[in-house]
């Protein structure tokens, strides 16, 4: 195919050239305030990654104390093993609640869903804010509850020992929970009115980028299963102030009825976590293999087909609690079934890079390593449906080391992979893609080194959340311990890539992978409205018509040979 | 609004758009309320069948449901009537009719809300508190639960109620009290089923 030099019509570049670039979305408005009041999505996302990097933060340091505590068997670096069980709750309720669950949802693709969808904005943006703002209210709440003697029940606040342990802080968390709960249901509400009500004219359900089905999808159950937890908090913090009873056998209670509670939320927040990583694998790897997704529609229903599951399995959690033979059979056949769709995507993953002309950028490298944590995360789970083989693994390091291939293996390493993906759209710079590359290769390494070792520890019988340990398992915990300080050296540098950007980083063209989905053809940063004309919507995985052009320093989208833009261009696209 | 919000970028093309959108959002909200009594219900239900051998769900001597709930329940169905009429009122661009159903409904909830916390005193000075156990206090966290629901409700009713004092709403766009409707017959809705619940389980002893 030729490529033609005229000005598609429509195309990219008139959307950006129409205004100065220098007027985006950052320095639209100015002062404080345009912030702490602001509707427009892009800057609430702005706000929620920055909350959410600095709770990282926060959860991490927690991460580096537990590991160094772990260093020796007895006291290391803390006399006392009641603040070990403080840190290790406050690593895990950091993590979950204030970080992975609102990370890709609520930062990302705040920013970019209603770019990618070529809307104005999400369609209520006054919601958006005040979902927001629950965030920041649970954020303060977990830090009244560190001033009020902190919480150390582990972040599943099991009963009956959070309704009688003596932490202080419990019902300030428990009510933070509750808060940040109501925070992830708005946001999921106003995505799915947004997708449902402003896909613009063209994009059907099956010319939408994966990134929204894995949304979509994600945001079903952050509406329908966070109100379980929700009612379960509150039932909790009833129980724990008045002593009603319900989660108390003495009274005629029932303890594991909270469990019950628990992971009918809990088991689908996992998937809150994982399924937005999806949708930004899939984008990263058709853009950076320049090759249509494989099995677009098997992928878009796995995600759909995911979260169906997720509904329907959380009593593999419970296999040690006493539920009846049978409900352990179901719940066990069931949960293996979840293994169908999250191979589907895997496959489909491995068959778009197959034959693609695979750019290595740092987004890539991440989507590498998620194929890699991923697949090992999920295998390991089934060692864990398995009734049999869960009973000897439950509760030890091997149930610690599988979750953290797959929330932080898959779903954080997917998230950072995003921020990388769409740094240069968000803030309009180019990081060090050696730094950022080097930096990736770092994380994984030192994640494997820290959780695979956890795999063999768990394996010989090391239960999880104990401050001591029998001298036997030592050689396991220094390894790990090393492992995770490696992985503390790469986020730094990831963090000095990121952060460079702002001083030293190129300038963004708007399209510098090659994507062809409508984010890529708006300016980088984009406009405070994004689009100044509601933009014409294209087969998102054809990228027959990006072109790389040396003038943008990106790519360009050139439409004009496309038959269905333009009738009088025939059959050239066939050929692709 | 008090604070200028000045980079408000409407996504919506026309009122229309954002009524549909709007509704649509309610049905969403609506799944939502009702998963939190799907969870409440299925909760209690596993607690009362799920007795400890030798232990009784309703001891002798328990007092009985509160008959004020037979009017309580009375009171909501007539508010979701009167509710009714207004949207259709609102339709019709009936702006009295429209302003007395509206008032007449928000007089018609916190009506409910009085007879629910009869409701509860009848039960409490009979008795039925901590010792008697879970049969009084899951009665008062279910209907707790659902009289938060309607407390949360006055505040959206109160603004179309004022609304529709100052004429606002006219045939061609009324959604505010659609909406307002909506949640209100939901809430009605989980009224019964709740009420239907604790009915079949206090009855069978």
């Amino acid at each position: 195919m030729t490529t033609i030099q005229l000005p598609s019509p429509g195309a990219m570049p008139d959307t950006i050239e129409a205004r100065p670039a220098s007027d985006n979305y950052l320095t639209h408005t100015r002062g404080i305030l345009s912030w702490i009041f602001t509707l427009d999505h892009k800057r609430i996302g702005v706000m929620y990654m920055w909350s959410v990097l600095g709770s990282f933060l926060l959860g991490g340091t927690f991460a580096l104390l537990l590991r160094t505590e772990l260093l020796t068997p007895g006291p290391t670096i803390t006399e006392s093993a009641d603040t070990y069980n403080q840190w290790f709750t406050l690593h895990g309720a950091i993590m979950v609640f204030l970080v992975i669950i609102p990370s890709i949802p609520a930062a990302l693709g705040n920013i970019i869903l209603p770019i990618m969808l070529g809307a104005k904005d999400v369609a209520f943006p006054r919601l958006n804010l005040f979902s927001y703002y629950l965030w920041v209210t649970g954020a303060v709440l977990c830090v009244v509850s560190l001033a009020m003697g902190g919480f150390d029940t582990g972040w599943t606040f099991y009963t009956p020992y959070s309704t009688t342990t003596t932490a202080g802080g419990v019902i300030p968390v428990l009510t933070a929970a509750f808060v940040l709960g109501f925070s992830s249901i708005f946001t999921g509400l106003n995505f799915i009115v947004t997708v449902h009500k402003l896909r613009p004219p063209g994009m059907t359900w099956f010319r939408m980028p994966l990134f929204l089905w894995a949304i979509y999808a994600t945001a079903i159950i952050q509406v329908l299963a966070t109100p379980v937890l929700g009612i379960t908090l509150l039932l909790l913090i009833v129980e724990r102030t008045v002593n009603i009873g319900i989660f108390n056998p003495s009274m005629g209670g029932d303890p594991v009825l909270y469990q019950h509670f628990f992971w009918f939320y809990s088991h689908p927040a996992v998937y809150i976590m994982i399924l937005p990583a999806m949708g930004i694998i899939s984008e990263i790897i058709a853009i950076n293999s320049h090759r249509a997704i494989f099995g677009y529609r098997l992928i878009a229903f796995s995600s759909i087909a995911i979260a169906f599951f997720s509904f329907i399995v959380w009593g593999h959690h419970m296999f040690t609690s006493g539920q009846s033979a049978l409900m352990n059979t179901l719940f066990s056949a069931i949960s293996f079934s979840v293994a169908i769709p999250s191979a589907v995507k895997v496959f489909n993953w491995i068959a778009t890079l197959y034959k693609g002309s695979v750019s290595l950028t740092t987004p890539m490298w991440y989507a590498l390593a998620f194929l890699f944590l991923f697949t090992i995360g999920g295998l390991t789970g089934l060692h864990l449906a398995t009734l049999s083989t869960d009973v000897h693994l439950h509760d030890t390091y091997f149930v610690v080391a599988h979750f953290h291939y797959v929330m932080m293996g898959s779903a954080l390493i997917g998230m950072i992979g995003g921020l990388h993906h769409w740094w240069p759209k968000i803030f309009g710079r180019m990081y060090d893609e050696r730094l950022g590359t080097i930096a990736c290769w770092i994380i994984f390494i030192g994640f494997n080194v820290t959780f695979f070792t956890q795999f063999m520890l768990g394996s010989q019988g090391m239960p999880r959340r104990y401050y001591d340990y029998q001298p036997e398992f030592q050689i396991y915990h220094v390894i790990s311990t090393i492992g995770s300080y490696i992985m503390a050296v790469g986020f730094t540098l990831t963090a000095i890539s990121l952060f460079g950007s702002f001083f030293n980083g190129k300038k963004a063209p708007a399209n510098p992978w090659g994507g062809r989905s409508l984010e890529w053809q708006c300016a980088s940063p984009p406009p405070f409205d994004n689009f100044a004309k509601a933009p014409r919507v294209g087969d998102c995985y054809d990228f027959s018509v990006v072109h790389w052009d040396p003038k943008l320093g990106g790519y360009r989208v050139d439409e004009s040979n496309d038959p269905e833009v333009n009738p009088a261009a025939q059959g050239t696209k066939a050929a692709h | 609004m008090a604070i200028k919000t000045a980079n408000f970028i409407d996504p919506f093309d026309s009122a229309q758009e954002r009524g549909v959108a709007g509704v649509f959002g309610m049905w969403v909200f609506i799944a939502v309320v009702a998963m939190i009594f799907v969870a409440c219900i299925l909760g209690y239900v596993v607690v009362r069948f799920d007795q400890p051998p030798g232990r009784e769900w309703m001891p002798e001597g328990t007092p009985g449901l509160p008959s004020a709930l037979l009017l309580s329940s009375a009171v909501l169905l007539i508010s979701s009537w009167t509710m009714q009429l207004a949207v259709r009122a609102a339709r019709l661009g009936q702006q009295m009719q429209l302003v007395y159903a509206m008032g007449a409904t928000l007089g018609l909830a916190l009506l409910f809300l009085a007879v629910q916390a009869l409701a509860w005193n009848e039960l409490w000075t009979r008795h039925a508190t901590i010792e008697s156990g879970l049969y009084a206090w899951t009665f008062y966290v279910l209907t707790g639960v659902h009289a938060l629901h309607v407390i949360g409700g006055l505040p959206p009713m109160v603004y179309v109620f004022r609304r529709s004092r100052e004429g606002q709403y006219t045939p061609t766009d009324y959604n505010g009290v659609v909406l307002c409707a909506m949640y209100w017959h939901a809430l009605d809705v989980i009224w019964m089923v709740l009420y239907a619940t604790l009915w079949i389980c206090s009855a069978l002893t």
